[in-house]
């Protein structure tokens, strides 16, 4: 038996010269709450629409409980979408919105009445199913598109920036209850998005990406703590990519030479030698300010404070390195911080450094958010 | 020197309202004025007089006349609406490439005089025409067809091959400004592609299909010209027809700017009719009415009028 609900081989999928799509093998479980990560362009929204039927791919294939589906418009495939800008349609109120779907497949009356009933009050709505969608805030519209898509019970929802036209605070809420509603149904969610921290905080997996590739898949714990590309670490969360030469290895960890100092790493899944250039990388919040050289356990460097700015809970220290590299360091708030212009050291434990696979090469001066 | 901004907007809003006032409000007027006056021994007389009011509605001939013109033109609207919604969907949807052109294709003939377009349909069911020569060559006939040309069927079919871009315009606009996303929403609920025509692409297109049979309505029933080529003895059964001989033949003039003023109320009626149901089910945002506008004045360019 296949355990998984959907199954993606080599999609690939080309627009003129453009490769979207560049060959994606993935698995879904079933009830999981899948997101694809990524930049513009990166292949995301092409993938969703393969699934949906909206768009079939040049090769490969995608496998529904084993049957592959890639040829079958979407009207007939068990699988519903939320769009981005909702979609609903405007000549329709509320309820019929969420009805459509149970219309078209001709449910009776009755059930249609109770199923939609059921998918109002689940998106708390009830209320409003009289109105029109033009006369809904953003959010309301959003709870419907939900409601509209839900009411069907399909195997597999899929949710294309749904919260990208709401403003801050409202999508970190609806962030929450997206991911309890999904707890709730049990339905495999596809989530396309190109906010890393949406990703993070309602996914079970995170597919991060690029190009038409992906580049990792994993849980959102392992993408941030674990990422395995140089990518993967700067596209997610505020990093610091630093190189060095590898200077001596054993079993658990390798110590590189960057910045005139010895950084002691845990070793990756990339086979190093001695003289290898290698990137690395540590998160602001894995580092501290120190005064001078730590002791032994403690990576450290030196650099000039260039810069301190205020962010609420943390500060954020920028650096120069001797060599110019910048640096950010974040600084729980209160305590005394040292001027812009002075020497000061930061450190960090070796367990905090992830070394990355990827080579250095020319394009070593990778732009840095 | 910079002009006072309120005196500058003023003296910019004034050059519309002068052309609006002199050479349409004016005109109307004279016409309202003249629609009063009392014809005597064939001329003139400015005195006021419902007389001519009287005439219009107590002659028979009159209101048959207004009738026959709207039975014309509602035919002539049906035979649009019927190529234009297809063609517009076409257009709007399935043709991808090279859509602009196709839509000048469409348009282009709004360029060519009017007086060309309707001689053209005397050249094809005309008695030595092309439709006759056709018919004859292939056996089917062997006398030509003399009820082709000088028919309100021949009126029917110019009109229609004349007004169909003006019932196009709108159409086009309004089923262009529905977002693909619906339609795939109306797929992705499980909905076939006719049952997405009939419940979210026909119910969103209303308001360019309302304001498309407008103008066929309008424009070929106050149609002047095509009757005159084409419409042989039932031509004079058009209102424009009879205006022009009420004006030019019987020098009845007040009669004629009465008749005139009765069209031009039912016009506005249809109009402000067609207006408020477009407003009421107008959801795309589509400006139907700035296609329509356009094709108002493209349709000033190509029949001269």
């Amino acid at each position: 038996m296949n355990p998984s609900i959907l199954e993606l081989r080599s999609l690939t999928r080309r627009f003129g010269d453009f490769t979207a799509l560049d060959g994606i093998s993935l698995a879904i479980a079933p009830g999981e709450f899948l997101t694809l990560l990524g930049a513009s362009g990166s292949g995301k929204t092409t993938t969703l629409r393969l699934l949906a039927g909206f768009d079939q791919p040049d090769s490969g294939s995608i496998l529904m409980d084993g049957v592959d589906i890639a040829g079958l418009p979407s009207f007939k495939r068990s699988i519903n979408t939320v769009f981005q800008q909702y979609a609903l349609f405007p000549h329709m109120s509320v309820r019929e919105n969420v009805g459509y779907g149970l219309r078209m497949r001709k449910v009776n009356k009755a059930e249609i009445r109770s199923r939609v009933d059921e998918a109002l009050e689940m998106v708390q709505l009830g209320q409003l199913e009289a109105r029109a969608p033009r006369q809904l805030s953003g959010g309301q519209q959003q709870r419907v598109a939900l409601a509209r898509a839900l009411v069907n019970r399909p195997r597999v929802l899929l949710l294309d920036e749904p919260l990208g036209a709401l403003d801050l605070k409202l999508r970190k809420e609806m962030q929450l209850e997206l991911k309890h509603l999904q707890t709730l149904v049990g339905i495999t969610f596809i989530y396309v998005t190109h906010d890393q921290e949406e990703a993070l905080t309602m996914s079970d997996r995170v597919v991060v990406m690029r190009q038409g590739k992906i580049e990792q898949i994993g849980t959102p714990k392992e993408i941030y703590a674990q990422p395995t590309s140089r990518y993967v670490a700067d596209f997610i969360g505020e990093t610091n990519l630093l190189t060095g030469e590898v200077t001596s290895l054993d079993g658990r960890q390798v110590t590189v030479r960057c910045d005139g100092s010895s950084i002691v790493i845990p070793v990756g899944a990339m086979p190093v030698v001695i003289g290898d250039r290698v990137w690395f990388s540590v998160r602001p919040e894995s580092m501290a300010m120190g005064t001078g050289p730590a002791a032994g356990e403690f990576n450290h460097l030196e650099g000039t404070l260039t810069d301190t700015v205020y962010a609420g809970a943390i500060t954020r220290l920028h650096l120069a390195l001797t060599g110019g590299k910048r640096l950010v360091v974040h600084q729980a708030a209160g305590g005394p911080l040292p001027e812009p212009g002075a020497r000061v050291a930061v450190q960090w434990r070796p367990s905090d450094g992830v070394l990355l696979p990827d080579r250095v090469t020319a394009d070593a001066g990778l732009s840095r958010r | 020197m910079r002009a006072h901004p309120r005196l500058r907007s003023f003296l910019s809003g004034l050059v519309p309202v002068g052309w609006v006032t002199v050479l349409l409000l004016f005109p109307y007027i004279l016409l309202l004025v003249q629609s009063f006056w009392k014809l005597e021994n064939g001329t003139i007389t400015h005195q006021v007089t419902l007389d001519n009011y009287r005439r219009l509605f107590g002659t028979a001939l009159y209101p048959d006349t207004i009738l026959f013109s709207a039975g014309i033109a509602l035919r002539v609207t049906f035979f649009s609406l019927l190529l234009a919604y297809p063609l517009a969907y076409l257009l709007a949807f399935k043709v991808k490439r090279h859509r602009n052109l196709m839509y000048m294709a469409v348009i282009i003939p709004l360029w060519v005089s009017y007086l060309v377009r309707a001689y053209a349909w005397k050249i094809i069911l005309g008695q030595e025409g092309i439709l006759n020569g056709l018919l004859m060559s292939s056996g089917l006939i062997h006398e030509p067809l003399t009820v082709l040309l000088y028919s309100k069927w021949a009126l029917i079919i110019a009109l229609t091959h004349i007004y169909t871009p003006f019932t196009l315009m709108p159409i086009f606009a309004v089923l262009e400004s529905i977002p693909v996303s619906l339609k795939e929403a109306s797929g992705d609920l499980y909905a076939s592609r006719w049952q997405t025509f009939r419940r979210v692409i026909l119910p969103l297109s209303i308001p360019g299909v309302v304001a498309g049979c407008t103008f066929a309505f309008v424009l070929s029933m106050g149609d002047f010209l095509a009757p005159q080529l084409l419409g042989g003895n039932d031509s004079a059964l058009m209102v424009s027809n009879l205006v022009w001989s009420l004006f030019g033949v019987a020098y009845n003039w007040p009669l004629g700017a009465a008749v005139s003023v009765v069209m031009l109320c039912l016009t506005l009626v249809l109009l402000w009719l067609a207006n408020s149901v477009e407003k009421r089910m107008n959801y795309t945002g589509a400006d139907g009415k700035k296609a329509a506008t356009d094709g108002r004045g493209m349709m000033a360019r190509g029949a001269g009028v």
